[in-house]
């Protein structure tokens, strides 16, 4: 009986102290999770507040109409119809890939070329790092109007530089032939400097007895590049690939600055169009029916990307 | 709770606090500590201007001694179109805006300002408002929305001193578009300076082509059956188009930055870079005081030269009441607007008294001429009571003043403007950046697209 009963007045017994552990890891634990709550209050409430809420109105605007005043009507897909005939959204899409294009043929192998070219610099190289990337800490509005100048077709620095050697004069931003070149020159200059400190950064990081080895082995200095760097630096030009494309299809600050879509918009891009219709038209629900295609097609551009580069990467 | 527990619900509460006290500072008090209505209004003159800042001072104080009840706060803020709707949204534009001619029938279509015609009926001289002036503030029902100030009809600034070189007389400057396009080829053959520069961009391109085809005898915008229409391609615009492509093309003569919005413009007039430009007088006050323009006896205007239209395009700043206000503060508006704005225009002791408090600054620019608010009659009365003020000099405004009678003055197209300023503005652009621009079937395109949006819109 004893032995019997034992074990059970024993289990009748152990099971308090185990209840209350049990308890106390549950009340700690929701404890735990109370406090992780409450610090992610300050971020929820201000992404909530200017984040999320703002897309989910906006969303819900591009089924609307409305003054921002009076209340807003539903007009089901009337804003998309609008866009669609609307001349100037094959014009401002058009633009914008032509944007994207030459960014991708100037502005993204030229701090990759540069860095490799700054990776053989012995001595200085802290100087040219500095003067790589003072052009990111000029605000852009006012990089935009000093290039302004340049560009400018009497007195501007290029045509004059240009003309001392028998060139020019060129029309730059007054032609709807050279708008867009001229904006992408100018992107290229005040962003690179990131850039080319992540290459630089990357660059070392590839082991050096891997280029000994290429060389002993006879290989030149386009071998070395080729064989060893590119692919050592595979992940970081996907990346930087990745982020240059989203950022270049959002272009707005050089259109608007420099030449404000024009000339015969030449440059008008599908930010500005948006700008436009909100702000100088009036009409939110267009705009808000553009922005959310935009982001629709970014989305879809990010994952057709990340699927085609998930095996690149892998390997 | 726990030490760690207790310091993170302080931080949270800490947070929404600050967040929540963030959002109570950018909304408005509507109503002062002892239940007065505050009226927060535009119009207030910054630091730096301080016989102005002061007469504001003066002017808010002696309305709240003859309107108690009323506390009248002066911002600096000046409207912008960019920020204007989502301010208006969120409940924290004034209750009194100040805009420029351009925006009130953008405004009333959108239905973004209120009407003021009832209260404003009430004040003693409101049939005495000259109807030309009212006209573009009103809508089609003959509601008006605004008081206006300084009045203005577009001209053509020019400077003198490179008139003087060029070899022209500045005081008989062009009154005709052909004088206006030799005058522009002789500026710029003997000085090398821009003889004419046209405005081509942010919608002043078309803006500037508007009044450029009422003094070519165009409109651009008809009404039939009560629907509007864009009317690009009537003769007048098209010759209009035909004279700034030659003066391109053939002269050379509108200098070579041609992607220009007003500021540009007078910016680089200040500097003496240019010859002409379709402006109004009241450009002087933005040369003077804006751009730091030194030479200012240079400044010269005439009224718009003509090719058969007769007619030029109006201007000027209106003060209106957003949608926002409600009843008592849009009341209380309006009460502000006819002391501050619509009295001190027609009482000769109020204008020399505004005169006399800004000519005490030598920055100021006293006395450019303006359209008559009133009659004609009560404008000469204003003109003689502040003329011991006038601290601009008024020879070089004589051929404005002499003319400006003899044009009709046109407000700009009645519906939805903005649109076809904009694309009127890349037409304007390929005529200055295209040697072989067609001007016939650049203007039917864009007249097709935005008959296509105006149509839209009047569903």
């Amino acid at each position: 009986m004893t032995l019997l009963t034992h074990p059970r007045r024993t289990a009748a017994v152990s099971k308090e102290p185990a209840k209350r552990a049990v308890d106390r890891r549950r009340g700690g634990a929701l404890r735990k999770q109370l406090t992780a709550w409450l610090f992610l209050v300050p971020t929820l409430i201000v992404f909530g507040l200017f984040a999320w809420w703002p897309i989910v109105r906006s969303l819900l605007m591009s089924f609307q109409k409305t003054n921002l005043v009076e209340p807003a009507t539903w007009v089901g897909l009337d804003n998309f119809r609008a866009l669609f005939d609307d001349p100037l959204l094959s014009t401002a899409v058009g633009n914008t890939l032509f944007f994207v294009g030459l960014g991708l043929l100037i502005g993204f192998p030229a701090p990759l070329i540069l860095a490799a070219v700054m990776s053989t610099v012995r001595r200085g190289a802290g100087v040219y790092r500095f003067l790589v990337y003072l052009p990111v800490v000029i605000p852009p509005v006012v990089a935009i109007l000093l290039w302004k100048w340049f560009y400018d077709p009497g007195s501007g620095l290029f045509n004059s530089a240009l003309g001392t050697i028998g060139l020019g004069p060129y029309t730059w931003l007054e032609s709807s032939d050279s708008a867009m070149l001229s904006l992408v020159l100018e992107a290229t200059w005040a962003g690179m400097g990131g850039a080319v400190l992540i290459y630089l950064a990357a660059m070392v990081g590839i082991p050096g007895e891997l280029y000994e080895a290429a060389e002993v082995d006879g290989a030149g200095i386009w071998r070395r590049i080729w064989h060893i760097m590119l692919p050592q630096l595979r992940s970081v030009i996907g990346l930087l690939l990745l982020v240059q494309l989203i950022s270049t299809v959002q272009v707005f600050t050089e259109p608007y600055v420099f030449t404000g879509g024009g000339p015969e918009n030449s440059t008008l891009t599908v930010l500005l169009l948006i700008f436009r219709y909100a702000f100088q038209d009036g009409q939110y629900g267009e705009a808000a029916a553009l922005s959310f295609l935009m982001v629709l097609a970014l989305a879809l551009l990010s994952a057709v990307y990340l699927r085609a580069t998930r095996s690149w990467s892998k390997t | 709770m726990s030490p760690i527990t207790r310091r993170a619900a302080v931080l949270g509460c800490v947070a929404v606090t600050v967040a929540l006290s963030g959002c109570a500072a950018v909304t408005p008090s509507k109503s002062g500590a002892n239940g007065d209505v505050v009226l927060r209004v535009q119009g207030m003159p910054p630091a730096t201007d301080k016989p102005g800042l002061a007469l504001f001072k003066k002017q808010v104080s002696d309305f709240e001694k003859a309107n108690p009840g009323i506390k009248v706060q002066g911002s600096t803020t000046v409207f912008d179109p960019l920020t204007f709707s989502a301010k208006l949204a969120g409940g924290s534009v004034e209750d009194v805006i100040k805009v420029p001619l351009t925006e009130p029938q953008r405004l009333i279509q959108q239905k973004q300002v209120q009407p003021i015609t009832g209260q404003l009926k009430a004040w003693d001289h409101f049939k005495e408002f000259n109807p030309q002036v009212l006209k573009p503030l009103s809508d089609s029902a003959g509601d008006v929305y605004g008081v206006p100030q300084n009045p203005y009809a577009q001209g053509l600034v020019y400077n003198r001193e490179l008139f003087e070189k060029a070899g022209l007389d500045p005081d008989k400057p062009p009154t005709t578009w052909d004088e206006v396009r030799a005058a522009a080829k002789a500026i710029s053959e003997k000085t090398g300076k821009a003889g004419f520069v046209q405005e081509s961009k942010e919608n002043q391109g078309g803006w500037q082509l508007t009044m450029l085809s009422y003094a070519f005898g165009g409109d651009l915008q008809t009404q039939q059956g009560g629907k509007y229409t864009a009317t690009f391609t009537g003769e007048a615009t098209q010759k209009a188009l035909g004279l700034l492509k030659d003066m391109r093309w053939k002269d050379d003569s509108l200098g070579k930055n041609l992607l220009n919005n007003q500021n540009d413009v007078i910016k680089n007039f200040a500097a003496g870079q240019v010859g002409m430009f379709m402006g109004s007088p009241g450009t002087y006050r933005l040369a003077k005081m804006q751009f730091s323009m030194e030479n200012t006896d240079a400044f010269g205007v005439a009224p718009l030269p003509q090719a058969g239209g007769n007619a030029t395009l109006t201007g000027g700043d209106i003060y209106m009441v957003p949608k926002s206000a409600d009843t008592q503060r849009a009341a209380a508006a309006v009460k502000w607007l006819t002391f501050a704005y619509a009295q001190p225009q027609y009482s000769t002791d109020a204008a020399a008294q505004q005169a006399k408090a800004l000519s005490a600054d030598p920055k100021s620019a006293v006395g450019v001429p303006t359209l008559p608010v009133f009659d004609a009659a009560r404008q000469a009365q204003i003109n003689a009571a502040i003329k011991p003020y006038v601290n601009v000099k008024l020879d070089h405004f004589k051929p404005y003043i002499d003319g400006l009678s003899k044009l009709d003055l046109k407000p700009e197209p009645p519906y939805q403007a903005q649109q076809l300023y904009t694309a009127l503005d890349t037409v304007v652009q390929a005529v200055l950046t295209k040697r072989d621009a067609d001007i016939p079937s650049l203007l039917a395109a864009a007249e097709k697209d935005v008959n296509a949006k105006l149509a839209a819109a009047q569903k």
